[in-house]
């Protein structure tokens, strides 16, 4: 994982960013030291570990009803699936 | 200045009022900011009404709240309507908070009188205060140090008696090293401990509120303020906030101590010395102590950049000059609109910005992002381990004493290297204290660290207690 010049401009470029000349020599610089340390991660076996929340109680589905069922019913309506009177999303990851 | 405690009583007893108090505060930072550079802001005329609003309270006879006339700097990050909040960054230098955070909200619910905003790194990006806008904040122990940081002014104002306590914000240790480097205590409960609500987020899955404060039970008492369930942060947790300062208890009996394997390795002979003194303390105090095995947390700092770093990337994708920031409006088009609006950044903001948006790139996600966040789980999941047989776990709190201004300026890893033992405890969500234990052959303070899970606070607070008690 080698980080050239080009790799900052486009990750500048990305974050919609302007560096000088001088700021990519002086970030690739520093870049390739930080990712060779980052390389040692790829030692970690990581095959079977899964994601998991950073803690347990974010992003828990509310269960607290609608007051207007219908509107809640032409809301689930323009998802493709539903499950427990809840609309499915599709998984992202 | 007295301490938290000592000032609730006062106040609340009628041996001092609330004005007095203030006055003597806002006295010291008139005195010593312009050699330590802590604060950026000072609301003078609003913290003397304030302060008179708790003595009229009082003289009404009302109960007072538990932070009665204590005077309280917050980071330049946290919210307070009506007030500036620029993260020392140019991009926010005419920012004005239009709502209050929910840590600011409790503390003046307490009767606690805000004093001013404290310097800090660029959006809490660095270890040594050295990237503000304002100047770099000066170390009151040797001035020709850093404080640490980020939140080296609050740990500078608090460490220089200007304030009995301080807010701060800890990603990777920005509460914990700075407290370390400046011989005061500083505390980061387990993520989702307090609300994030209205404070500017840098990375949201390991930002938190830290507090800064020259004893232990002040900390125990600022954070039963503080913590709590906010329905305004889906984070932060719904679970009882004990009173800490009933739960300390006199000496560790029964208390499990474990000391993570490999963790000395490598570290300065007189830290090292330090910390297994303080082992040996809290033996003496009738804890056991155990040897524990976290073989991922070796791993923590590296994760730790790439995941903020990526997290950063995104939360500072909204000062574009049309949501939030400087707005560069001699630009002719929208891409130089963009660039020409983002160029405030400073160069160590625009170096993880560019570090996160690389990461997150399709070509390196899978070997840089996802990777961290598989080792991250791991790490947590030691550290889970690890709590199934110890109450906490004793640590460094950084591998150096605090430096020379600008002594690594051309070695960033250097300084990124300050973070390893911290950033642990962000990387697994764990509570973590720093408390002071003895100082360096220069006189400048060493830290020693405690670690605990989630909303278990109280026990490191009550080793670092014991700890301080016995020194």
């Amino acid at each position: 994982m080698e980080i050239t010049k080009k790799d900052v401009e486009l990750a500048a470029k990305l974050a919609k960013m302007k560096v000088s000349e001088r700021e990519v020599a002086i970030y690739q610089e520093q870049l390739e030291a930080l990712f060779k340390w980052v390389r040692e991660l790829a030692a970690v076996n990581t095959d079977n570990v899964k994601l998991t929340n950073v803690n347990h109680c974010a992003h828990l589905r509310a269960d607290v009803p609608t007051s207007d069922p219908a509107l809640a019913a032409q809301l689930r309506s323009a998802f493709d699936e539903e499950q427990d009177h809840c609309a499915k999303v599709k998984k992202v990851l | 200045m007295m301490t938290v405690l000592e000032i609730v009583k006062a106040v609340s007893s009628g041996e001092k009022t609330a004005e007095q108090i203030t006055r003597q505060s806002l006295a010291k930072i008139a005195e010593l900011n312009p050699s330590i550079n802590a604060f950026v802001e000072v609301f003078e005329a609003d913290a003397l009404a304030r302060a008179k609003e708790v003595d009229a309270k009082r003289a009404r006879g009302e109960k007072l709240g538990v932070l009665a006339g204590v005077p309280v700097a917050i980071k330049d990050n946290i919210l307070y309507k009506g007030h500036k909040a620029t993260c020392c960054s140019k991009m926010l230098e005419n920012y004005v908070a239009s709502y209050t955070s929910t840590v600011v909200e409790r503390l003046l619910a307490a009767d606690a009188v805000i004093i001013g905003r404290t310097n800090m790194d660029e959006f809490a990006m660095g270890s040594t205060n050295q990237t503000s806008v304002y100047g770099p904040v000066k170390n009151p122990v040797n001035l020709e140090c850093v404080p640490g940081g980020s939140s080296g002014g609050s740990a500078a104002a608090v460490a220089a008696g200007m304030v009995p306590v301080a807010l701060g914000t800890d990603t990777g240790g920005s509460v914990r090293q700075p407290a370390g480097f400046c011989g005061i205590v500083g505390i980061k409960p387990g993520y989702g401990r307090i609300s994030r609500y209205g404070v500017i987020a840098f990375a949201s899955s390991a930002d938190q509120v830290g507090i800064l404060t020259a004893t232990v039970a002040d900390s125990a008492r600022v954070l039963e303020v503080l913590a709590g369930k906010d329905v305004h942060d889906s984070t932060s947790l719904d679970s009882p906030v004990p009173q800490y300062e009933h739960l300390f208890t006199d000496g560790l009996k029964g208390v499990k101590v474990g000391l993570p394997k490999g963790f000395l390795d490598g570290l300065r002979q007189d830290i090292k010395d330090k910390l297994n003194q303080a082992a040996a303390r809290l033996k003496d105090m009738g804890a056991q102590l155990v040897d524990v095995d976290v073989p991922y947390a070796k791993y923590a700092a590296p994760c730790y950049y790439i995941i903020t770093s990526a997290e950063a990337s995104s939360n500072l994708g909204r000062y574009d000059g049309i949501r939030y920031g400087y707005a560069d409006n001699q630009a002719k088009d929208l891409n130089t609109y963009y660039e020409g609006s983002r160029a405030p950044f400073g160069l160590e903001v625009k170096k993880r910005l560019i570090i996160g948006t690389y990461a997150l790139t399709s070509e390196r996600y899978e070997e840089c992002f996802l990777k961290a966040m598989k080792v991250r789980e791991l790490i947590r999941e030691d550290f889970k381990k690890a709590f199934e047989q110890v109450d906490v776990l004793l640590t460094p709190t950084s591998p150096t004493t605090a430096f020379k201004l600008g002594q690594h300026d051309e070695d960033p890893l250097a300084l990124y290297l300050a973070d390893l033992y911290t950033c642990q405890g962000n990387i697994g969500g764990l509570a973590g204290v720093s408390v002071p234990f003895g100082k360096d052959g220069k006189g400048l303070p060493i830290g020693v660290q405690f670690y605990g899970p989630i909303l278990k606070e109280e026990k490191i607070l009550n080793a670092a207690y014991n700890l301080e008690k016995g020194l």
